[in-house]
């Protein structure tokens, strides 16, 4: 049998009662990883953001009448193109990343060498403001675009000219993507409800299928299989099966304003890329970005922001989270690479030149601890050093008896828990009044502090209300020959007073509340 | 039949000579524990009052090592001379009077010549005199005499000293010295080298201001050590150079009587010297010089071994032992001793080093407890199917003691605190229950408050563990009922749901859920929840039972019963109403019955029919504990006695008996079977689980599912019988069935190295032997057979004998 009264126990305060849910899963944790960063002063809304396809991954932001360019590590502005007539809507890099192609509402879509800036292509045909323009994932030489005139066009970049004119839908053309799996499929979605999906091969111009959200559709996205169409419109996103006939697979309504901008995110453990998993990131005009589970259907995630979010999109490597709001704040959310192992690859580099050891001598005091900090190795049998159990400078006292030094040494930490914890052990001990008897002024205004702090925190005011009153009884002669300690006394009677005043105005709740309980109770 | 629950702690065990066993006095039995395991050996059983003194014959020579030769003296008068190895009476010597303490000198003189003829044997006894009690009241009644254990016979006329109660005798370790303590004063007598019965041996008087309890005498010199009640420790150093000097070897220079030369010594006494040693808070009750004399060991109530330097004074301990010391022994192996401490356990140290190898652990002694609890405290559980019980300690645990093998099995630390044996008891377990399965445990621990504020009851839910079978801590609830005490803590009999009631006023309904996570990281998070609360007229509740098929509870608000549907948390209907709050409400098995006990002025037993509403029966009678059988409509009850008819009736039958055992139908007032128990004042009843593999009366019997009824008196001392089977009806704790396990601890040869052989085999070839050979001639078939069917000769051989011998059996017959 073990025998486990020989060793010291120290105090330990109260537990606290744990949330039934914990309070972080580990994907919430993921999520909240990417550490914020701000990029204001853009003008106006950000209309749209674009990551390019290619390493390092910068990423073009819309607002106004002008696209800028951000680079991944320093998050500060590489370019600027400037030269739009009108608000630019939307902007899609080229799979290689070398162009850009960035539409804005007099209905002219333009084409950038990214590099140099130089506008290379200009696209006129919309008769309205054009809303989306989209690059296929492996095609570089077509383009898709849609806009107020409720036409969706199919273009050949080089020779500037739409091929194709999709007409179907009945309102303006908000958003369209292609899909991930071929470049010849591509699906717009309209304010008059519905989701169209086109296959260009197709000269007849009619959908090859329409699904119908039931609110005006702000964003579309192919979901990386190729086979999920998500949409958003409304206060809900939903997930469409196409290969099932335009099937709604689910509809998630958690935000409570319109969803403005999805995009596909993935979560998972950092290091293994085959470990991660797609989620549908969200964002609103309520101000909350949401991750959503569509494998499990479940948020995993919300986060929120303090203006409406307008757009977001999500690096390719997984490194950064770009949300763009109304005001012309980019929140940028950023994961930490590990660019130690670059730095550590330099160094050793340099260190080249030093490589041979230095002789241990004694004259060095390394020389007495080498060793020491040596590894077992695998066959090695390992002689665990006893495990010293660490106690609190208060333990130490409990533990020599020495009650009001113990007191006092826990009122000077700054942990109110271990301070009720030992007082707890104190009254146990049936020693806590004679320990508050032999204070002197400096420690009973320690103490007057620490129950001005506390008493009316409900965890601890069961003991500290009794206590309190016991000690003002016990040393009122001290109180009174010391002004320090009146001024406790004063702090201690505010916080006082302001708990009576909660407390009156919790039960004028509860009297308007329980008549209403009791009628509610009857039916 | 089975009994247990001794106490191991009434008197000093003794180490056998290699040191790998101890002799533990237990009861009227001395109980043989292996040092190694813990385990009890075996027993010596013989005597019919408890022993008090037990004395292992010293090894002369190595080679006598393996000799295992004790003596043992009891309070029925006799003193009885072992061979524990086997175990064997080998000599009973009567002296008719009650012995508290035996020494016996001159087993430790070494023998210096074996020329000579072997001397009489003689021990110095500590009696009671309990012939002249009725002449002279106020007289005397301890006795130190003298005892010729080779005539077998006490030597009369010769009384060394008279002292108000009987004392323990101290012997030193070279057996030249005996001494008592009385009073204020210490008494030593040398012993004479020669010694014969008349010879009177010289006796000095060291005096003290305060009340000795405990002395120990130096193993060499002329040193002796006692304690008193305010933690003093003593010690004179050479003690009766004058009186004890003989003539030849006078030592000069040592009679020179001047005050000023002995520093501390009182009066006239005999002794050069007295320094005292104050460390002790409380009475001293262990002293032991080390065996080179060099140190000595002392304890107390404090629970803390201390062990001094003699010629320094300066000090080593061993502190949180937890429990107050009673004794230490020290064993021939210098490496190994023991102490006894309160609680009811041994502890055996590993010397040097004042580590804790292993305990021996007997079940846990009750513990007094302060203001409010008094009353309503039982203090224990029992396991229905295991065979567990669960008491409270006073080191803020719960012990886990079998009662079928007569051995605490572990122990679960409640409250996380250092216990302070000599503290007042502020914090303490007041409630323990069990779930009917044994797998779920709620304990109730209540902290008292110092004027009036730090108070604090907490109720905390357990759950055994799947592969260490051991509870841990599943959820605390801090003030379930605001500040009010827990009155009963009750499990449904099939869901994991608990009610607590209280004296506040209201129950509450607790539900464990076992929340298991998608994932399997998650670990699996159960937790206990307050799932409803109710309350009946703001009454305090004081008891509560699920019925058997969990589908009403029944929570008593003092003296009515409420009767609750516990799914939907509605109050069905309200019974009573007796004379005086009820204490305990429990329900007869699967029967319709519920009984309900209540205590104080009127006491009273009744049992409601919940198909009438109504009282079924009822009798006056102060009932202390309720134990139902869980699948029979019966029940039994532990009643006092009132005390008027303990003291009209003179009855022999009735001596020292305060308790009385019923067994009811609960359709029926006239009991079923009594049995009449002493101690019965918190005391306990319970039906278990009755267990064919260890008790060999059910083996025979052949009925598996039987129930057990045990009975637990005040002193933790318990009995296991079968209540319905036609065994005496006499139930005293006197009684003691041949019952005790044989452990066998260690294993030898081919059995230490690959462990037990598997013994399946023997016993099928027995089994489909013995019946099918209905000649007379059974050692004929024995070997018949396929030779690769046939097991080891070996193993044949015993069978094959055997069935020789019957046949012999058969034909004297």
């Amino acid at each position: 049998m073990a025998e486990p009264s020989s060793s010291f126990k120290p105090v330990k305060p109260k537990l606290k009662p744990k949330p039934r849910t914990p309070k972080q899963t580990p994907e919430s944790k993921y999520w909240s990883s990417f550490k914020t960063h701000q990029i204001p002063n853009l003008i106006s809304s950000v209309t749209s953001i674009n990551f390019s396809p290619t390493t390092p991954h910068p990423f073009a932001a819309t607002y106004s009448t002008s696209l800028t360019l951000f680079s991944p590590q320093t998050l500060s502005p590489s370019s600027t193109i400037s030269s739009f007539s009108d608000v630019v809507s939307s902007a899609s890099f080229r799979c290689d990343g070398l162009l850009i192609a960035a539409s804005d509402l007099s209905g002219l879509i333009k084409v950038f060498d990214v590099k140099t800036r130089t506008p290379l292509r200009k696209l006129r045909s919309h008769t309205r403001p054009v809303r989306f323009v989209k690059y296929p994932v492996h095609d570089k030489l077509h383009l898709v675009s849609g806009g107020d005139d409720a036409l969706v066009k199919y273009w050949d970049v080089a020779t500037e000219t739409p091929i194709l004119e999709l007409q179907g839908h009945k309102d303006y053309v908000r958003s369209g993507d292609f899909s991930p799996v071929s470049h010849e499929l591509c699906v717009t979605g309209s304010y008059d409800h519905t989701v169209k999906l086109w296959d260009v091969r197709v000269a007849d111009s009619k959908s090859v299928m329409e699904v119908n959200h039931g609110k005006p559709v702000e964003d579309v996205i192919f979901l990386p299989s190729g086979g999920l169409v998500a949409t958003a419109g409304g206060n809900t996103v939903k997930i469409w099966d196409l290969i099932g006939g335009g099937r709604m697979v689910f509809s998630m309504e958690s935000h409570t304003k319109t969803v403005t901008s999805i995009c596909v995110g993935r979560a998972g453990k950092v290091s293994g890329e085959e470990g991660r998993e797609n989620r549908v990131l969200s964002v609103g005009l309520d101000g909350y970005m949401k991750v959503f589970d569509y494998g499990r259907m479940k948020i995993t995630h919300s986060m929120r922001f303090p203006a409406p979010l307008m757009s977001i999109g999500f690096s390719p490597d997984c490194g950064m989270r770009v949300i763009g709001s109304s005001n012309g704040v980019l929140y940028v959310g950023k994961k930490k690479t590990k660019e130690e192992n670059v730095e550590s690859g330099v160094r050793s580099f340099w260190s080249l030149g030093q490589e041979e050891r230095r002789v241990m001598r004694p004259s060095y005091f390394r020389y007495f601890q080498r060793g020491q900090g040596e590894k077992p190795k695998e066959g090695d049998y390992v002689v665990m050093r006893p495990k010293k159990l660490k106690l609190a400078e208060h333990d130490k006292l409990l533990k020599k008896f020495r009650h009001k030094e113990a007191l006092v040494s826990v009122l000077d930490g700054k942990n109110p828990e271990n301070v009720v914890a030992v007082m707890e052990e104190l009254v146990a001990r049936r020693k806590l009044f004679k320990c508050v008897e032999n204070l002197n002024n400096e420690e009973l205004g320690l103490l007057l502090m620490f129950l001005h702090k506390y008493t009316t925190v409900p965890r601890y005011s069961s003991l500290l209300m009794g206590l309190t009153k016991k000690v003002l009884e016990m040393r009122i002669e001290d109180i009174r020959g010391s002004e320090a300690l009146k001024d406790q006394i004063r702090n201690l009677k505010r916080s006082v007073e302001e708990e009576i005043r909660i407390q009156h105005s919790l039960q004028e709740i509860q009297g308007i509340i329980s008549p209403l309980l009791r009628i509610a109770g009857r039916r | 039949m089975k009994t247990g629950g001794k106490s191991y702690v009434s008197s000093p065990p003794a180490f056998s000579n290699d040191g790998k066993r101890l002799l533990v006095c237990t009861g009227n039995t001395v109980s043989i524990f292996s040092t190694s395991t813990g385990l009890q050996i075996a027993s010596l059983e013989g005597h019919t009052a408890p022993v008090t003194s037990v004395i292992v014959v010293p090894a002369s020579s190595p080679a006598s090592k393996i000799l295992c030769c004790c003596w043992t003296a009891s309070l029925d008068g006799s003193i009885r001379h072992w061979d524990f190895s086997v175990p064997d009476l080998m000599k009973k010597v009567d002296i008719k009077m009650p012995i508290f303490s035996m020494v016996i000198p001159s087993l430790l003189v070494q023998p210096v010549e074996n020329d000579e003829k072997p001397s009489d044997l003689f021990a110095y006894l500590s009696v009671e005199d309990t012939i002249e009690q009725e002449n002279r009241p106020k007289a005397s009644r301890g006795q130190i005499r003298k005892c010729n254990l080779t005539a077998s016979r006490l030597i009369g006329g010769l009384i060394l000293k008279e002292t108000p109660t009987p004392e323990f005798v101290a012997v030193s370790s070279v057996g030249k010295f005996i001494g008592i303590r009385n009073k204020r004063k210490l008494h030593i007598w040398m012993v004479p080298e020669k010694d014969s019965g008349r010879s009177v041996s010289k006796k000095i008087a060291l005096h003290h201001t305060k009340n000795l309890t405990v002395l120990a005498f130096h193993p060499s010199k002329r040193i002796v050590a006692a304690g008193d009640v305010t933690g003093r420790i003593l010690v004179w150093r050479g003690f009766g150079y004058q009186t004890f000097s003989v003539s030849d070897e006078l030592v000069s220079g040592r009679l020179v009587d001047k005050e000023e030369e002995r520093p501390g010594v009182r009066g006239n006494d005999d002794a050069d010297s007295c320094s005292t040693w104050h460390w002790h808070s409380a009475e001293v009750n262990v002293l032991f010089f080390s065996s080179d004399g060099a140190y000595l060991y002392s304890g107390g109530k404090e629970g803390v071994l201390v062990v001094w330097q003699l010629d320094t004074g300066k000090k080593k301990f061993l502190p949180r032992i937890g429990s107050p010391l009673l004794y230490y022994t020290d064993s021939p192996d210098p490496t190994l001793s023991s102490i006894s401490c309160a609680d009811n356990q041994i502890h055996i140290l590993k010397m040097p080093s004042m580590e804790i190898l292993n305990s021996i652990s007997g079940i846990k002694l009750p513990h007094s407890l302060p203001g409010i609890y008094e009353g309503l405290y039982s203090g224990f559980a029992f396991d229905y199917s295991s065979g567990l019980v669960a008491l409270c300690t006073e080191n803020y645990g719960i012990q886990f003691y079998s009662l079928f093998n007569d051995r605490g099995i572990y122990e679960v630390q409640v409250c996380e605190r250092n216990h302070q044996p000599a503290d007042e008891i502020t914090v303490v377990v007041t409630f323990v229950a069990l779930s009917q399965d044994g797998s779920m445990m709620s304990t109730v621990e209540a902290k008292l408050p110092e004027e009036g504020i730090g108070g604090l009851v907490c109720l905390k839910f357990w759950a055994l563990g799947s592969e260490n079978k051991k509870f841990s801590l599943s959820t605390v609830i801090y003030e379930p009922h605001r500040d009010a005490g827990i009155s009963a803590v009750a499990f449904h009999p099939t869901r994991n749901v608990a009610v607590s009631s209280s004296y506040g006023g209201d129950f509450k309904l607790w539900v464990c859920n076992d929340e298991i996570q998608e994932k399997g990281l998650m670990l699996q998070n159960s937790g206990w929840a307050c799932l409803a609360v109710g309350a009946y007229k703001k009454k305090p509740m004081t008891a509560a039972a699920f019925s058997c098929d969990g589908s009403v509870l029944a929570v008593a608000a003092e003296t009515v019963i409420t009767l609750w549907d516990p799914n939907k948390n509605v109050l069905v209907a309200v019974i009573g109403e007796t004379l005086t709050p009820i204490v305990t409400l429990s329900f007869a098995g699967n029967s319709e019955y519920l009984v309900s006990v209540s205590r104080g002025s009127k006491p009273q037993l009744s049992i409601w029919s919940m198909s009438k509403l109504s009282l079924s029966w009822s009798y006056k009678l102060h009932i202390e504990a309720v134990a139902c059988a869980v699948n029979l409509s019966s029940f039994a009850v532990l009643a006092l006695l009132p005390e008027s008819s303990i003291c009209m009736e003179s009855e022999p039958s009735f001596q020292g008996r305060d308790g009385i055992i019923l067994v009811f139908n609960a359709m029926d007032p006239v009991p079923v079977s009594t049995w009449s128990v002493k101690k019965a004042k918190g005391g306990g009843v319970a039906f278990l689980q009755g267990y064919t593999s260890s008790l060999k009366q059910n083996n025979s019997d052949g009925n598996a599912q039987q129930e057990l009824l045990v009975y637990i008196n005040s002193d933790r001392e318990y009995i296991l019988f079968d209540p319905y089977g036609n065994e005496a009806n006499e139930l005293g704790m006197s009684q003691q069935d041949g019952l005790v396990e044989f452990e066998e601890t260690e294993k030898f040869g081919y059995a230490s190295i690959y462990g037990e052989l598997p013994k399946l085999n023997l016993t099928r070839n027995q089994t489909s032997l013995v019946p099918s050979v209905p000649s007379e001639r059974p050692w004929e078939s024995i070997f018949s057979g396929s030779s690769h069917n046939l097991p080891p000769l070996t193993k044949v051989c015993s069978a094959f004998l055997e069935s020789l011998m019957e046949k012999r059996t058969a034909v004297v017959e």
